[in-house]
């Protein structure tokens, strides 16, 4: 084995730790975005930098690991939440400027199989034999999951259909159980049957889940307060508008 | 195709065996080389990290690291940020979680020693520091080249401990097998496919040289 | 200047008790049956196994005295130290080796010479032979201009040709020595040929008898009857 001399070990010591040192960035904001505004939010972001030249990167998962990373310090600018409750959270312990609403969405029961819509009533539907296992985000930290859970508590299906639920970190991963047919249906985002593999399948409307209010928040400790203000600004814009409204958001 | 995580991959396991080399050498040298009482107790604590699952890791990471732990609270009021969420955090996480990986192969590396080696170099005037640095370390380098190859590889392949330490910070604290993970929830197999194929000759090429190292030490001795 | 020391220490399957002096330039043999503990208390009179209580003294400086609390390290009584194997640095030459402890690095060359190894100067410790490791081992030694010179065994390892000649050498190159020697064997062949003193010891103590019991019981041991020897009291 050739010996490495004391000089050049020295060397790589010293340029590794050198390569660690935080490199000078250009401008951009880093945003904590709940799980299902996925293909929403990065139209947005790509339309946002083509527009004013600032980077937007993000990081999707469910509201709830947000909530928790942000009281924990996480670094973010901005957070788009699923829902109301927990920007508000936030504003009242003081880490964050004031909430507002970008999006309202709506959750539905998806299925790969298109059969599986061949009726005219959910409850019915989902009630079937064949049907056994059903995707549904962890209702303790996604929005859209506890939205379901109390769909189907309403419609008194929440007990009986327990043991079948199987629960996901989020409600992009619901919708990846259930377009991958792990699971037999799963409830996810609206905006996931606009997407390729949503329209391969089929979904039904359930009347039972109120509207979700998403509401955002510009977090008080981000380094990039004003470009992060811009684009808070922008996601109410009408060009934000016309692209959520592609993806069946209100 | 954004090979960023990739990037921070690396340089994480970079970062993180220069560290651990510099830190887990003194703990190898106590455990080959001296005894006091309560050693064994010791010598678990500093072996713990392989018998913990990481999240189990990552909790007590978070705990001490968040913005109301002692490490977390303490490094808040130096540099006014946080330590969770950033590149030196998962740094913290990553040496902590390889600890035994560089630990264990030093010591072994140090044993292999005869003891009259050192006996030696003492009698011909060297002090233990010396001796460690004239006598120890140059003949258990293919050990010592070993535990960082080792550690490297380990490096790369953690995940749990760093999820919950990095969160998954692009540019910052997202590496390649959070990237993975991501891209497979997201239905991108595509990226997933890339991004997990690019690890295997890495990690296949650094085994041939744990291989090659391993033979060497036998063949000399 | 002489070594002089009184020593007692427990150990698991033994106790040792001795007491024996040397003097400068002479060569006194530790000999007796394995076990006896003639390696611990060479090792104790180096500095790297503690007696429980007693003196070492060098020229009446107390290396050990457990009853003033004085332990003087084994780096500060510069001695020198030939062990059985494992004496010699494998990641340096035999060159290094020798010169790495040495008072003045010409001593090297001319000791090289001596033990007729100069022509392996630059190989490292496993591309030379056993016996040329040991002749480099000495030199290391020596070289250090040390005050006292200890081998333990140091040519047990080897073949029986190799052994003679190396003792052969060592007798010669003793005759120079301005310091005392003490050489550890289980060997009694080679005790009678290099000591000026013998001092047997058995299980921890001194024996005298042992040696007139050993030779008369073998009779292949003829050296000894025609051998002046003296027996150190």
């Amino acid at each position: 084995m050739k010996k490495f001399s004391r000089k050049s070990i020295t060397a790589l010591i010293i340029s590794v730790l050198f390569f660690s040192l935080p490199v000078l960035a250009e401008e951009k904001i880093t945003a904590g975005v709940a799980a299902n505004y996925i293909q929403t939010f990065k139209e947005l972001s790509t339309a946002f930098e083509a527009k004013t030249g600032i980077k937007v990167e993000a990081t999707f998962t469910s509201s709830g690991t947000l909530y928790t990373q942000i009281s924990n310090g996480a670094p973010y600018d901005i957070f788009l939440s699923a829902d109301e409750e927990r920007p508000s959270r936030l504003f009242k312990e003081g880490l964050v400027e004031k909430p507002f609403t970008y999006a309202a969405g709506q959750v539905v029961l998806w299925s790969a199989k298109k059969d599986f819509c061949s009726s005219n009533d959910w409850t019915k539907a989902i009630k079937n034999e064949s049907i056994k296992k059903i995707a549904i985000a962890n209702p303790e930290t996604a929005p859209y999951g506890l939205a379901a859970m109390k769909a189907l508590q309403k419609a008194g299906l929440y007990d009986s259909l327990k043991p079948k639920l199987v629960n996901s970190q989020d409600i992009a991963q619901a919708f990846q159980y259930a377009s991958t047919e792990a699971v037999d249906a799963g409830f996810c985002a609206l905006s996931a049957v606009y997407s390729e593999k949503g329209k391969a399948g089929c979904y039904y409307k359930i009347k039972e889940a109120p509207s979700i209010v998403q509401s955002a928040c510009v977090l008080k400790s981000s380094k990039n307060l004003k470009n992060a203000q811009k684009f808070s600004a922008f996601l109410i814009s009408k060009e934000a508008v016309k692209i959520k409204e592609k993806y069946g958001y209100r | 195709m954004d090979y960023t995580a990739l990037y921070i991959t690396l340089k994480l396991a970079m970062v993180t065996t220069v560290v651990l080399m510099i830190l887990a050498a003194p703990m190898a040298y106590m455990l080959a080389f001296t005894a006091f009482p309560g050693k064994s107790l010791v010598e678990a604590l500093i072996y713990l990290p392989t018998a913990l699952p990481p999240t189990v890791i990552g909790f007590y990471l978070i705990i001490l690291m968040g913005p109301k732990g002692i490490a977390g609270s303490a490094w808040g009021s130096i540099t006014g940020g946080s330590l969770l969420f950033t590149f030196t955090g998962i740094v913290i996480a990553s040496v902590i979680y390889s600890i035994p990986y560089a630990v264990q192969p030093m010591k072994a590396a140090f044993q292999k020693l005869d003891r009259r080696l050192l006996e030696n170099a003492y009698v011909l005037g060297l002090s233990r520091k010396s001796a460690f640095f004239r006598v120890i370390l140059p003949n258990s380098l293919n050990g010592i080249v070993a535990a960082s190859v080792l550690v490297f590889l380990h490096s790369i392949g953690a995940f749990g401990v760093l999820m919950m330490v990095g969160g998954s910070m692009p540019g910052e604290t997202r590496v390649a097998s959070i990237a993975i993970y991501e891209a497979v929830e997201s239905m991108d197999y595509h990226k997933a496919g890339i991004l997990s194929l690019s690890f295997i000759p890495i990690s296949y090429a650094f085994l041939l040289l744990v291989n090659r190292l391993n033979k060497d030490s036998s063949n000399v001795n | 200047m002489s070594i002089n020391l009184s020593i007692k220490k427990k150990l698991k399957f033994l106790d040792i008790d001795i007491s024996f002096s040397c003097p400068d330039g002479k060569l006194l043999v530790m000999i007796g049956p394995s076990g006896g503990g003639k390696t611990t208390i060479i090792r104790m009179l180096a500095g790297l196994d503690k007696p429980d209580e007693g003196k070492i003294l060098f020229n009446n400086r107390a290396w050990f005295d457990s009853r003033k609390g004085i332990s003087v390290p084994v780096q500060k009584r510069r001695l020198g130290y030939v062990f059985q194997d494992y004496t010699l640095f494998p990641h340096l030459s035999l060159y290094d080796n020798a010169a790495f402890a040495a008072y003045d690095k010409k001593d090297v060359d001319e000791l090289f010479e001596l033990f007729r190894i100069s022509h392996l100067r630059d190989r490292k410790p496993h591309m030379v032979s056993g016996g040329e490791r040991q002749r480099c081992a000495i030199c290391q030694a020596i070289a250090r201009r040390p005050k006292a010179l200890l081998l333990d065994e140091p040519f047990s390892a080897l073949d029986v040709v190799t052994r003679r000649g190396l003792r052969e050498e060592l007798k010669n190159l003793k005759e120079k020595f301005s310091f005392p020697t003490i050489y550890v064997t289980h060997d009694i062949n080679e005790a009678l040929y290099l000591a000026d003193e013998i001092f047997p010891v058995v299980d921890g103590k001194a024996d005298y008898g042992w040696m007139q019991r050993t030779v008369a019981r073998d009779q292949s041991l003829r050296a000894a009857r025609e051998t002046r020897l003296t027996l150190a009291y």
